[in-house]
């Protein structure tokens, strides 16, 4: 197979989302501190928080197993390893065997997995609450990106992310079908699930009853908690990356030559800048659901997901 | 326009439709569901614009200015009047679990699909997913008013029920006579209206809901 992607190229896209993670957290909540009248921090401060982790000294508890200071590490490179597998400044297929969609949705899990392990290995009563939690939502959101997948996955014939994005090609919202609405609808509900935002986590509190993923993080320190967090930054772009390689087009028509490079940037800063948005207004409005009341919400994107699966097969 | 791309885009506004029509089975609070209702209205209209444009057809621009004027704006305001004038609790209590709501809803949706697949050359003369979309609408529509308790939520699956009716109207005869189109119009309106006093002047005079009628005993 002659590919689009040659390894310099993937490489470079991976460490541009590694390294842009953190700012597109920093907007969110530049964007959420704007509209709810306050001046908020800087859109650098994510880096400057990791920073400051990075020289910190590991403190960890007695009860932990020795297990426990590989977490951090294997987490970031589990999501790492998954933010190679999104196309961002050139669609098409990539140069050498390279996962696909369902790869990716695996590292996701995997590194979500070893998180819960930390978590209950530290043995804190926090942890293993905010493990269980995860665990419980986990289920419910990963079928239905799986599903809202796969809808697009049958139109193209393939389950690279690279070809789906080219198979979308460029007149794309004309081009939209009846399915990739239903499939956008889903995915939309699930997006602060799987990026751990209102309504059903909240990123900012540390308040034990409402805290899912930040739970996991208490018994972390130093280092390893600043592997963490750029961990989930990186999942939060990967994420964001995922839907706009699913439902946007990736890059430029004839991609060649660095204009079309540069221009490949601007339209993935603009998409991404795009759903920043739509999160931010979505965590400054709404509550955070009641946890018993999440396999509802995330219901109504399961219903929608397997509609668009349905009309895509009819 | 070409009959393809109108082919598309009523395909997509039944997409569309379908995903409002899940918010309201789904939803949790009573405006949300009011809301969703109102915004089904307002792609109604925009079909009927679609295929008006389309057609040439001047009685469909007709009814769709009258679905914006009555269905999306009027009837949700008189509904949203009837919450605020209640003062019910406004968090909804299906009478099964919502998540087994949407398993029906699932149940209902892909049958349809498979009804209007099974109809082979009749089902291939109409426009696209309009057939399944509107089947789907209305059979959900009942079944949000067989799952709610309040009178009031009763009356907007009522509602999504007819809307249903109404594309699927719309997109398969490429628009009824307009009189027949005013008539369904006027009774809806009158339904509403009727409903809404009915339910202020049940609830200013004995306090009770449709649920509890289940306990009137002759």
């Amino acid at each position: 197979m002659i590919g689009d992607r040659p390894l310099g190229l993937v490489l470079l896209e991976m460490t541009l989302l590694v390294l842009l993670g953190p700012l597109v957290t920093g907007t969110i909540q530049k964007i959420k501190a704007r509209l709810q009248c306050r001046q908020g921090a800087e859109v650098l401060q994510p880096y400057r928080d990791l920073a400051k982790l990075f020289r910190k000294e590991t403190v960890q508890a007695d009860t932990t197993s020795g297990f426990f200071r590989w977490i951090p590490g294997l987490v970031l490179a589990a999501t790492v390893a998954a933010a190679a597998l999104v196309p961002v400044l050139r669609a098409g297929p990539p140069a050498f065997p390279l996962g696909d969609a369902v790869m990716l949705l695996g590292l996701l899990a995997l590194a979500r997995f070893l998180t819960a392990v930390g978590a209950l290995d530290a043995g804190g009563a926090f942890g293993g609450m905010g493990a269980s939690r995860e665990m419980t939502v986990a289920p419910l959101v990963e079928p239905v990106l799986m599903m809202v997948v796969f809808s697009t996955a049958v139109a193209a014939g393939t389950t690279e992310l690279g070809a789906l994005a080219a198979h979308r090609g460029t007149s794309w919202l004309l081009a939209w079908r009846a399915e990739d609405f239903l499939g956008f609808a889903a995915m939309l509900l699930l997006l602060p699930a799987e990026t751990g935002r209102i309504p059903v986590d909240n990123p900012d509190t540390h308040l034990e009853l409402t805290m899912l993923h930040e739970g996991m993080l208490l018994e972390h320190s130093g280092p390893g908690l600043g592997c963490m967090m750029l961990a989930s930054h990186t999942r939060q772009v990967v994420t964001l990356g995922l839907v706009s390689a699913l439902f946007f087009p990736v890059g430029a028509p004839d991609g060649a030559g660095a204009a079309a490079l540069l221009l490949g940037v601007g339209a993935f800063a603009a998409k991404i800048l795009a759903l920043a948005t739509y999160l931010a207004l979505v965590e400054s409005s709404y509550a955070k659901l009641r946890f018993f009341r999440v396999p509802q919400y995330l219901g109504v994107g399961f219903v929608c997901a397997l509609a668009a699966l349905g009309l895509r097969i009819l | 326009m070409s009959a393809a791309a109108v082919h598309m885009v009523i395909d997509d506004l039944g997409a569309l439709l379908l995903f409002t029509m899940i918010l309201i089975v789904a939803a949790s609070q009573i405006y949300r569901a009011i809301y969703a209702v109102a915004a089904q209205s307002l792609l109604i209209a925009v079909a009927g614009a679609v295929l008006a444009a389309s057609t040439g057809n001047v009685d469909l621009w007709v009814i769709a200015g009258i679905t914006l004027a009555v269905k999306a704006v009027a009837l949700p305001w008189v509904l949203h009047r009837v919450v605020q004038r209640m003062n019910v609790r406004r968090e909804l209590e299906p009478v099964i679990p919502v998540a087994a709501t949407l398993a029906l809803a699932v149940a209902v949706v892909v049958m349809s699909f498979q009804l209007s697949a099974s109809l082979g050359p009749v089902g291939q003369a109409i426009t696209g997913n309009a057939l399944p979309v509107g089947i789907a609408l209305t059979l959900l529509g009942v079944l949000v008013m067989a799952t709610q308790r309040t009178a009031l939520t009763q009356m907007v699956g009522l509602f999504a029920s007819e809307n249903g009716i109404f594309f699927t109207a719309m997109a398969v005869t490429q628009g009824m006579p307009l009189i027949i189109e005013i008539g369904v119009i006027l009774d809806v309106i009158l339904a509403v209206l009727v409903m809404a006093i009915m339910v202020l002047r049940v609830r200013s005079t004995v306090d009770a809901d449709i649920a509890d009628l289940d306990e009137l005993r002759g």
